[in-house]
């Protein structure tokens, strides 16, 4: 199918225009209520149809009997109400229903739910409408100002995830929210008894909203076309694989989960290794290679691979430059030309101008903590670094400095890299002890940073994997577009 | 010679749960998999003047449904150096008490391939994405290390290429303490006749449950599939 037709048929998916909502009531205190009130809260201005067997008013709205009966076609149907009736309203909607999300339980997660989920695929397709879902939470569309969250960003950003778990999805929109990820949608396709991750891939694929894609994935049933619409792709867009239930106990609670049977491992690796694609393991990498691919831009010429450390802490230093090693990323020192360059600045003793270059506080704080920019300098000019990572330890300012001197940091920063664009990516490494004024002043350099375009990492370690996941696409779409 | 589906059909008929190796070797080399030069035959007699059309040294394998063990069960003999010693081999393994009480198909009189690298090229079919493509270094570097590299079919010759350098035991291939280097273009070869685009697996996705070619022996000259079973689906 061409991007074009794609887009139109998942359009009234992702800014619908007439909502329908089953499971709302009177005393307006069920789900499909709340979710009334949050796509209203979350901006939503087109039409709300409550379906109900007698009420004539929902949440003040004017409520109807059946799906077929709405003044408009729906193209978002929300339905929460107990499993068993919900496929005789589908297959009653007579092609008036475009998109139907079965938030209920019930189903093919269930052993005695396996006749009633593929009772319900069937009666979607009677209906004539595709499904999502049964077994989900919902999705979250800033475009069409739809959501399932209680909070989630209104911006309109750059990141597509699909997941197969419900709460999971908010999860991810929390706390990418809290990293600074803006999404062009989340979508939690449940037991996907229709609708699938392939599915919403190619959606994201076509989408030019969308410029990285997140999944998390328990099953794939049709995992012969994820491949092959992974594979046609060539990566030309990050996709970052959270996959549960990868070994024999993940296997165990995805049955338990969603219902489905998960795939071997090494199939999953091999998917990764032939597409492109970036298999993560945990929540926090998934969300810390998504914002790498939100931000930075990858090279496709030469593959991140010699990173520069700047920062303070020698012991975090020499953590950092083994656990990067380790990672297949390139920490050597530096050459002739950088370290000149770096003697002739005569930083105070206790500095270390090899690379890592490690700068006590107080070096960092010379000239108000416009040294950095001297420093940064330097290193672009002469070391010719993929990626440079900037580490500060907030917890080592604290009382000893001025508190210009960390804004003067970050914008020494900020500024070098309007001096020397599309050089090296940059990363910043924010560190700190959770103490609560600290954590302020973190969130608040955080989002300035994110907001001009660099990802901030709370350790190291976080910023090492979120760099090999770097390297890993870009070594993908130069080997595969060589030529 | 016949084609895949024949075989495949040959053993079906028969109620087989796998090829035998004869028909899983005329399998391989429908598919331009080099396999040893060989004859068949039912029994001792006979076996002298058959063996006498093969270059020695020669291996001689039972042939049987019963044994899929047969090193274990002392159906194999190698390093044979002339028909009358395959006579003998194949006369001393039918009065073996396993072989002897086993269906019994035949005898494979093989010419033993040169020394080289062994390797196992192997498949299965997963239930999500179809069939898969593996290869790894011989013996414990699969037995003990599961040291392999697996891939979705149809694999490209670049993914054939990933699938080696992937092996922790890569650097072997490459010839390390004084061994001569083994054809890695021949083992990428082998794999897109198995796992790329028209190879054995994509041709014959649905009759396979698992496959492995164990060993494929590489020296610097090419590969060949010194033992090779498919179990049907």
């Amino acid at each position: 199918m061409e991007d074009r037709a794609i887009l139109e048929k998942f359009s009234p998916l992702i800014t619908p225009r007439t909502v329908a909502v089953i499971g709302a009531s009177t005393k307006g205190n069920a789900l499909p209520n709340v979710f009334i009130r949050r796509i209203r809260e979350f901006g939503y201005d087109g039409e709300i149809y409550p379906i109900h067997p007698s009420a004539a008013e929902i949440d003040g709205l004017p409520a109807y009997r059946s799906l077929a009966a709405t003044p408009k076609p729906v193209d978002y149907a929300y339905i929460a109400v107990s499993a068993a009736q919900i496929p005789a309203m589908l297959s009653a909607a007579a092609g008036h229903v475009r998109y139907a999300q079965v938030i209920s339980s019930g189903f093919g997660e269930v052993d005695e739910g396996k006749d009633l989920q593929e009772q319900l695929a069937v009666a979607a397709r009677a209906g004539g409408m595709r499904l999502l879902g049964p077994n989900c939470l919902g999705i979250y569309t800033p475009r069409g100002k739809v959501t399932f969250t209680e909070i989630g960003p209104k911006e309109v950003g750059h990141v597509g995830i699909v997941s197969q778990s419900g709460g999971l999805g908010t999860d991810i929109i929390r706390r990418g929210m809290g990293r600074g990820i803006k999404f062009s949608g989340l979508v939690t396709v449940g037991n996907c008894a229709d609708l699938g991750p392939s599915d919403l891939l190619e959606f994201y694929l076509a989408d030019p909203q969308t410029r990285v894609i997140g999944f998390y994935i328990e099953t794939a049933r049709d995992g012969r076309r994820l491949f092959e619409i992974l594979r046609a792709a060539r990566a030309r867009k990050p996709v970052v694989l959270l996959k549960g239930g990868r070994t024999q106990q993940g296997i165990a609670a995805a049955a338990s989960h969603t219902g489905s049977l998960a795939g071997d491992d090494r199939a999953w690796t091999a998917l990764s290794r032939q597409t492109g694609c970036i298999l993560v393991d945990t929540l926090d990498q998934f969300i810390d290679t998504l914002l790498i691919f939100q931000t930075l831009a990858p090279s496709r010429i030469h593959p991140t691979r010699r990173v520069v450390l700047f920062g303070n802490g020698g012991g975090t230093s020499v953590l950092a430059a083994d656990y990067f090693a380790r990672l297949g990323l390139d920490v050597t020192p530096f050459g002739e030309p950088t370290l000149a360059a770096l003697a002739a600045l005569k930083l105070p003793p206790g500095t270390s101008i090899t690379n890592p270059v490690d700068c006590p506080v107080s070096t960092l704080q010379q000239d108000d903590g416009r040294v950095a920019e001297k420093i940064l300098d330097d290193i672009y000019t002469t070391g010719q670094p993929d990626a440079l990572v900037m580490h500060l330890n907030l917890s080592a300012f604290a009382g000893r400095t001025k508190p210009e001197v960390l804004d003067n940091l970050l914008q020494a920063a900020m500024r070098v890299q309007t001096h020397f664009p599309g050089q090296a990516h940059f990363v910043l490494v924010l560190r700190s002890d959770g103490e609560p004024q600290l954590e302020a002043r973190k969130r608040d350099f955080r989002a300035r940073a994110v907001d001009l375009g660099i990802p901030v990492y709370d350790e190291m370690s976080n910023a090492g994997h979120a760099l090999a996941a770097l390297h890993a696409h870009e070594r993908f779409i130069i080997s595969r577009n060589a030529g | 010679m016949k084609n895949g589906a024949q075989l495949i059909a040959a053993a079906r008929v028969q109620g087989r749960m796998a090829l035998d190796e004869h028909a899983g070797k005329q399998l391989l080399a429908s598919f331009g998999v080099g396999v040893p030069k060989s004859v068949v035959v039912s029994n001792a007699a006979g076996a002298a003047q058959a063996a006498a059309t093969l270059n020695p040294p020669l291996a001689v394998k039972v042939m049987s449904p019963d044994l899929p063990h047969k090193s274990d069960a002392g159906g194999v003999r190698i390093d044979l150096r002339n028909a009358a010693e395959v006579e003998r081999a194949i006369a001393a393994m039918a009065v073996t008490p396993q072989i002897s009480a086993a269906r019994v198909d035949g005898y494979l009189i093989e010419e033993m391939a040169a020394a080289g690298q062994e390797m196992v090229v192997g498949a299965v079919r997963d239930p999500q994405f179809g069939p898969l493509v593996m290869v790894g270094l011989g013996g414990i570097f699969v037995e003990v290390l599961a040291d392999v590299a697996f891939r979705i079919c149809p694999i490209t010759r670049l993914d054939a290429q990933e699938m080696l350098a992937e092996l922790k035991g890569a650097a072997i291939l490459k010839g390390t303490r004084g061994r001569q280097p083994v054809s890695q273009e021949a083992i990428v070869d082998v794999l897109l006749k198995i796992g790329g685009d028209g190879g054995l697996l994509m041709s014959h996705a649905d009759d396979f449950k698992e496959a492995d070619i164990n060993p494929l022996i590489v020296s610097a000259a090419g590969a060949v599939a010194v033992d090779a079973r498919f179990i049907l689906s």
